[in-house]
């Protein structure tokens, strides 16, 4: 009780003013509940959570609470959501950011100092984790990371992924439509102007596709190297070998050689000696050694695309890069490539906007139907809050309520925030579900989640109860 | 950075300007006896009536009855006090442009574009700043080598208490954002180790190919072990292997000084902006292992990662700005911070930096600290004994003791007091400066007239030389 009080005097004394160190601690903890969702469409009934050192150690149903472990009630509880797309906590130099390539780091603009209060209000909506990124309409933004928000945690907990991503973006009209507006919540970025100009647009996805392909020659002509090295490598040590042979040979040899020369009275001339030269190590490329990990799918690919000429000319363009593990965002009009977006299980990075929130597209993007429709026609679909405005995070579950409200199946939505969000960004084996080994996210609710009439009772991230009843 | 040629008249100008500053800089081999009413030894107590012994530049004895030689020249002032000279970690100016405009570039030195005649040291001699660490701006990836000075002095040379102070490394750059910096900050430490791993592979690939040779030609293969260089030392986490087998001078001049950083042997002052850019500034000095010769420049809400800091247990340099002032986001209340109340809390150990040399000199600085809470011993070590050791000149600088070098101000009143001027300055045992004969405080004060200033109320200023004082004879237009 003792850390809460704490947490509420901070509260209370204005966030500004807080410096490192802030989180609470971390517990010992044993949740109860009516029904606990271990998975997407796994729930267990009065069962129990047991939480050690910042990880989930057991799901049953009958566990008993260690001596000294704190206990916390509710109805149901689930994973904490995670917001795939989210501008919480990056400097605002940074998601205005269009100089960045394949291998800048949106962890190196992350601020963990600022906008507390933001942060707080997302982890009491139940959002505990976000995937932040920089270069928002860049064409390249380079590496995303995935954070938790609890404000006061250090690096290495704070820090879930530091590259989980890879993100571009097309269609976007470069570099006018970029604006911030100075709000209480810090800034929003307002716009973002789609391109006008069809040469922009064609230009955009021409960049995206040529960058891949890039990527991909510097993958080949890397695995070409190790094998014309490794080739080399064997012949030489052969040569090496027969040498070591012939030596005493080759010692007469020359014994005799040099006296010829003496004899004949003509200097004295060494054998030439010819090998075959070391293959030249293909040059260091920051950029492309980034690519080339999304191009072997090794990296998820982000790609923001609102309309349907870019949507297509995209998919058209990446079908060659089979190990591609293409997510793209926006999607505004993908609805017309459902089908083959479905079939390569592409997923759709959905952000459920109402109109006025100014992103881009506004009139086409503002259907919140949308999600519903694709995940209709068999598409995956993942919710997120644009990655523009810090504050919108919070409102994650509400967007996600919007777009069940216009058809998206709620099993769905909840999969969305949790599940798929973290398999997405590949770090499905930490966040995302409520099992033993997993890191201790949790949402403690008095309802079932997405219900507008639920709310969230504690919110645990790591181990650490961040929000309470009385908080 | 190139010296620019610099006008005869410049050197003119100096010459009359030391003249007037350094009336009495005779005592050549700086042996001089002060007597003074108290001595603020900066080192234990005060001494009241006490003596300081200079000799051969050197401090030689400090006490109540100091003896020394009597052919030496005695400073008798029994109305002044004796203090150490003021220190400062960090300083851009004095230079003829602080920043450069290449991006990675630790193979060049403030040396090249620090300005002796430049009116910031002579203001500092006037202030009792004895040391200078001037380093170049931050507007940079990896920048030049700094360099600790001496206010005084004709030549870059004369002027040098320490080369190589440590390179300028910033995290942030006005109109980029921090991302990008890091990623070039990063990318010059992983060039320098491509290019270290490089010459160790070539090296392995010559001699590999040399013995295969021999072999061949019926030659011995040298067996010699053809160790020239040294192993790659430090504590960075990432190690060139079989480095020994490079010589030292095959490294490219233009990655060596990055090396030394590595390796401990050279310092590095790293500027913070913020709190975010000094977490990013731990991990990079981590992550290459510089960490203990690592100071940061503090600026902006840098003392919001006080924790980290003291974590890392490195020192830092405060921005000039002691008050750090920001508003509640909720309640719109103004939030002031005293920020070096903050990091004594947290037990690091940090320098103040003065932002002008007459509004907030160091002497300022302090006496604000004192005005905040601070113990007056510490908020005076903080620009004296703090700084020195900052600068790896702890044993030479910040304290009046024996051994250290001849450094006194003799002040005219309490170091922190309001109406205290420095009176006199001795620097390695010489008078370097009187402040009745200091001509600019005389025009101030008594209206005097400065030799090198255009006459008061003349009309056609820019007519006169402004060193000779003399009138241009304009020369007639040729058509």
């Amino acid at each position: 009780m003792h850390t809460n009080v704490g947490w509420l005097a901070l509260v209370l004394a204005g966030t500004a003013g807080a410096q490192d160190g802030a989180a609470p601690a971390r517990e010992t903890l044993l949740v109860r509940a009516e029904h606990v969702i271990v998975a997407p469409g796994r729930v267990l009934d009065a069962a129990q959570v047991l939480v050690r050192d910042g990880r989930i150690v057991a799901v049953g149903q009958d566990l008993e609470a260690p001596a000294g472990a704190r206990v916390l009630e509710g109805r149901w509880v689930c994973a904490g959501f995670i917001d795939p797309w989210s501008a919480l906590g990056m400097a605002a130099d940074g998601l205005a950011e269009l100089n960045a390539t394949a291998a800048t780091r949106s962890i190196d603009g992350f601020d963990p100092f600022s906008l507390d209060h933001l942060r707080r209000e997302a982890l009491r909506a139940g959002v505990t984790s976000a995937r932040v990124q920089l270069g928002a309409q860049a064409r390249i933004g380079g590496l995303g990371a995935v954070v938790r928000l609890v404000p006061g945690l250090g690096r290495d907990e704070a820090v879930v992924a530091e590259h989980s991503n890879l993100w571009m973006s097309a269609g976007l009209s470069l570099p006018t439509g970029m604006q911030f507006v100075e709000t209480p919540d810090g800034f929003q970025m307002v716009s973002g102007n789609r391109a006008q100009d069809p040469f922009d647009r064609v230009e955009s996805v021409d960049r995206i596709v040529s960058a891949l392909q890039a990527g991909r020659n510097y993958l080949i002509a890397q695995n070409e190297h190790r094998h014309e090295l490794e080739d080399w490598k064997k012949k030489i040590a052969e040569k090496e070998a027969e040498l070591e042979k012939e030596s005493k040979k080759a010692k007469k040899d020359r014994e005799k050689a040099q006296k010829d020369a003496e004899e004949k009275g003509k200097p004295f001339e060494e054998k030439k000696y010819k090998e075959d030269k070391k293959p030249a190590t293909p040059r260091f490329d920051e950029d492309n050694e980034v690519i080339a990990r999304a191009v072997d799918g090794r990296l998820p690919l982000l790609i923001a695309a609102e309309r349907e000429a870019e949507i297509r000319a995209l998919l058209a363009g990446t079908a060659s890069h089979g190990r591609l593990r293409l997510v793209l965002a926006g999607g505004s009009e993908a609805v017309h490539h459902a089908t083959e977006l479905a079939e390569r299980r592409i997923p759709v990075l959905v952000w459920p906007a109402p109109l006025g929130r100014g992103r881009p597209d506004e009139l086409e993007a503002h259907d919140l139907s949308l999600a519903g429709r694709l995940s209709g026609a068999g598409v995956r679909v993942l919710l997120g809050s644009g990655g523009r405005d810090p504050s919108a995070t919070r409102d994650l579950p509400l967007l996600a309520g919007l777009a069940v409200a216009h058809g998206l199946p709620s099993a769905k939505a909840f999969e969305a925030l949790t599940l798929g969000a973290a398999r997405a960004l590949d770090v499905a084996d930490r966040l995302g579900t409520v099992e033993a080994g997993k890191d201790a996210d949790l949402l403690i609710l008095d309802g079932p989640p997405l219900a507008s009439t639920t709310n969230v009772r504690f919110t645990i991230s790591s181990g650490r109860v961040v929000v309470t009843p009385e908080n | 950075m190139t010296i620019l040629p610099k006008p005869a008249a410049a050197a003119a100008g100096l010459l009359v300007a030391t003249v007037c500053l350094a009336p009495e800089a005779s005592a050549g081999d700086g042996r001089l006896v002060i007597k003074v009413g108290r001595i603020v030894t900066n080192a234990g107590p005060d001494i009241e009536n006490g003596t300081i012994v200079i000799e051969g530049g050197r401090i030689r004895s400090v006490g109540k009855d100091a003896e020394s030689r009597w052919d030496a020249e005695v400073l008798d002032h029994p109305e002044l006090v004796a203090f150490p000279g003021w220190v400062e970690a960090h300083s851009m100016r004095g230079m003829d442009r602080p920043n450069e405009n290449i991006e990675v570039a630790p193979f060049l030195d403030v040396r090249d574009s620090i300005d002796p005649i430049s009116f910031y040291f002579e203001d500092c001699l006037r202030q009792g700043v004895l040391a200078i660490n001037v380093q170049q701006g931050p507007l940079c990836a990896v920048g030049a080598q700094g360099r600790v000075v001496k206010p005084f002095g004709l030549t870059i040379e004369e002027m040098t208490l320490r080369p190589a102070s440590g390179i300028k490394i910033s995290t942030t750059r006005p109109g980029r954002s921090r991302a990008l910096q890091a990623q070039s900050v990063r990318r010059a430490f992983r060039d320098l180790r491509t290019h270290l791993e490089k010459l160790v592979q070539d090296k392995k690939d010559g001699r590999d190919t040399a013995r295969r040779e021999a072999l061949f030609q019926g030659r011995d293969p040298d067996t010699a072990d053809n160790k020239k260089g040294r192993a790659m030392e430090g504590s960075a986490p990432w190690k060139v292997k079989d480095f020994e087998i490079v010589p030292r001078g095959h490294v490219d001049e233009k990655q060596e000084p990055l090396l030394r950083l590595v390796e401990g042997k050279l310092m590095a002052f790293v500027s913070c902006d913020g709190a975010v850019a000094v977490v990013q500034a731990l991990e990079i000095a981590r992550e290459n292992g510089f960490l203990a010769n690592t100071v940061l420049v503090l600026d902006g809400d840098a003392w919001k990662a006080a924790d980290r800091i003291a974590e890392a247990g490195v020192p830092v340099v405060l921005s000039p700005q002691l008050l750090y002032t920001e508003r509640d986001p909720i309640t719109g209340k103004e939030i002031e911070t005293f920020v070096p109340g903050v990091f004594r809390e947290k037990k690091v150990r940090f320098a103040l930096q003065s932002l002008n040399p007459s509004s907030q000199s160091l002497w300022f600085q302090a006496a604000t600290c004192v005005g905040y809470g601070i113990p007056r011993d510490e908020a005076i070590a903080a620009a004296t004994k703090v700084p020195a050791d900052i600068l790896r000149l702890g044993d030479r600088l910040g304290t009046i003791e024996k051994g250290k070098d001849g450094n006194i101000l003799l002040l005219s009143g309490d170091p922190l007091a309001v109406t205290t001027n420095v009176q006199y300055v001795v620097l390695d045992g010489n008078l370097v400066y009187d402040r009745s004969k200091d001509r600019r405080v005389m025009q101030i004060l008594e209206g005097v007239e400065q030799p090198n200033a255009a006459p008061i109320g003349t009309d056609d200023a820019e007519d006169v030389d402004p060193h000779s004082g003399e009138k241009k004879t304009k020369t007639p237009k040729k058509d």
